[in-house]
């Protein structure tokens, strides 16, 4: 069945102007970020230890495991595991709060016409926040390993970049996922989960090869495992490839998913 | 202050998948088609500056389903709805608030959200919290709240960044006699300023006394429009 004509107009003011548009959806992102974390660290004075030590509940007894207990190959086996783990930390957090970001904002949907845009960006950069302090758990395995940092780290904002890029894209994938197939979450948890061990996560991609090696290339969590693994372990700049790839996988994300998610979000307080 | 609205046909089309749950018309087209049912249609009227009009009906007519298009929250799926001027809605008893966090920061959250920016929002939290009459309570999670209290946050919150169109649904009802005061107060300043108040709800005495016009809705059509005093007389004899 055609869609019925249908419009929706409302007097913005001067709110309309470009500059003043991305000022006001900056105040309103961060806004929801703030009272995110509010909400997730709590608003006493241990809020920042809480965040501090988040990480190490998540993935730190696991890392230090391979560090200390489990005696494994390689060059700076737990550093190179948590160039892996970390990065991966925030690409599946994304998903988890993507997955339940228009349900979490339920009441003020229902009540406030929001820009839903801001929903699944407001979560994917809440994480990252989060994801801020698992550096920390990076840098004390970087200490525990004495492994040389090199100029080469000064590419680390880069690949950081590249994997928050690649966490908002996927925290609007999750977000429609969540929307319109509430029963599929637990599997869509195991398939991003499957994704990290379709990746170099456990081993670097040099001791991969065959038909394997080529394969696991167009996961792009390859490209930003190794970008990390480049500049923090082995001390030199990523190849074009590891960045590149991720970021063209993020934007082709973006570029197909925004349409449809703003299609979607004129629907959101009816479906919520 | 010139604060309207104008609604022409005006339809908004509820769609259902095979185990009743209302999806959107894109997920529609992705599944099997299930039932579809419509909250409003064929919908038109106008509300100039100064008037106060009270949405009447019965429990389902689709009185909070026009205050959500009007406050911008359901797009319409058929004709067109314009609003001018700036839009503050107490729509459900929740206001928009966030139970784990606290008056003050959910004041900041929706303030932000009303469209002030968060330096504005600081400067007037001061002036919320004595409009709440919350006193240390406004510090403490919303999740403690009575309604009321709740009614009362989510009222000072909506009215912050400065209302023209002002919806009420129901919730006003939950208010205590002194705060309803305070509320009625508002309205009657707003409307001589030029706004417009729009009210749902079954609470009649206290919607005759914000608004003079009513509209009577009935499954999602619009029955009646006229005077306060006959469109309730004829929602009786119906």
């Amino acid at each position: 069945m055609a869609e019925p004509a249908a419009s929706s107009g409302r007097d913005g003011g001067d709110r309309g102007a470009l500059p003043a548009a991305v000022a006001r959806n900056v105040e309103l992102l961060a806004a929801l970020v703030a009272s995110d974390l509010r909400a997730r660290y709590g608003r006493g004075r241990f809020r920042m230890l809480k965040w501090l030590l988040d990480p190490f509940a998540l993935v730190g007894v696991y890392l230090l495991l391979v560090t200390f207990v489990l005696d494994r190959p390689g060059r700076a086996p737990g550093v190179s595991l948590a160039c892996a783990v970390i990065p991966f930390q925030l690409v599946m957090m994304a998903v988890m709060n993507g997955m339940n970001s228009v349900n979490l904002r339920r009441s003020i949907v229902l009540n406030t016409p929001l820009p839903r845009l801001m929903i699944p960006l407001s979560g994917a950069l809440t994480e990252t926040v989060a994801f801020a302090a698992s550096l920390s758990l990076l840098a004390l395995m970087v200490a525990v390993y004495d492994v040389p940092l090199t100029a080469a780290v000064l590419w680390l904002p880069v690949v950081l970049a590249v994997n928050v890029l690649l966490a908002i894209a996927v925290a609007y994938l999750a977000s429609l996922v969540g929307l319109w197939f509430r029963e599929l979450r637990p599997f869509m948890i195991s398939f991003v989960r499957a994704l990290f061990f379709l990746a170099p996560g456990l081993v670097p991609l040099s001791t991969i090869g065959g038909r394997a090696y080529d394969l696991i290339r167009l996961n792009p969590l390859t490209g930003l495992f190794e970008a990390y693994r480049a500049v923090v372990v082995e001390g030199h700049r990523p190849a074009a490839w590891e960045l590149l790839y991720p970021t063209a996988v993020a934007l082709l994300l973006l570029a197909v998913l925004l349409p449809v998610y703003r299609r979607e979000a004129r629907h959101f307080a009816k479906v919520v | 202050m010139t604060a309207s609205i104008a609604a022409d046909g005006l339809g908004v089309r509820f769609q259902f998948d095979r185990q009743s749950r209302v999806v959107s018309p894109q997920l529609a087209r992705l599944r099997r088609r299930g039932e579809e049912s419509w909250g409003l249609r064929g919908v038109s009227f106008s509300v100039g500056p100064g008037e106060g009009v009270a949405l009447v009906g019965a429990s389902g007519s689709g009185k909070t389903t026009l205050l959500r298009c009007i406050g911008g929250i359901f797009a319409a799926d058929e004709g067109r709805i314009a609003v001018r001027g700036h839009v503050a809605s107490l729509l459900s008893i929740d206001a928009g608030l966030t139970g784990e966090l606290t008056g003050r920061e959910n004041a900041m959250l929706l303030g932000v959200v009303g469209g002030l920016t968060r330096r504005e929002v600081r400067r007037s939290l001061d002036e919320i919290r004595t409009r709440t009459a919350l006193e240390d309570e406004f510090d403490h999670p919303v999740s403690s709240y009575s309604q009321g209290m709740r009614a009362r946050l989510g009222f000072a919150v909506a009215v912050q960044a400065g209302a023209d169109v002002l919806l009420l649904d129901e919730v006003h009802e939950a208010l205590d006699h002194e705060f309803r005061s305070v509320v009625e107060a508002f309205t009657r300043s707003l409307l001589a300023r030029g706004g417009v108040v729009v009210a749902a709800g079954h609470d009649h005495p206290l919607l005759e006394r914000i608004c003079e016009r009513g509209i009577l809705l009935s499954a999602g059509h619009l029955r009646a429009d006229g005077s306060f005093a006959e469109v309730v007389r004829e929602y009786l004899l119906t």
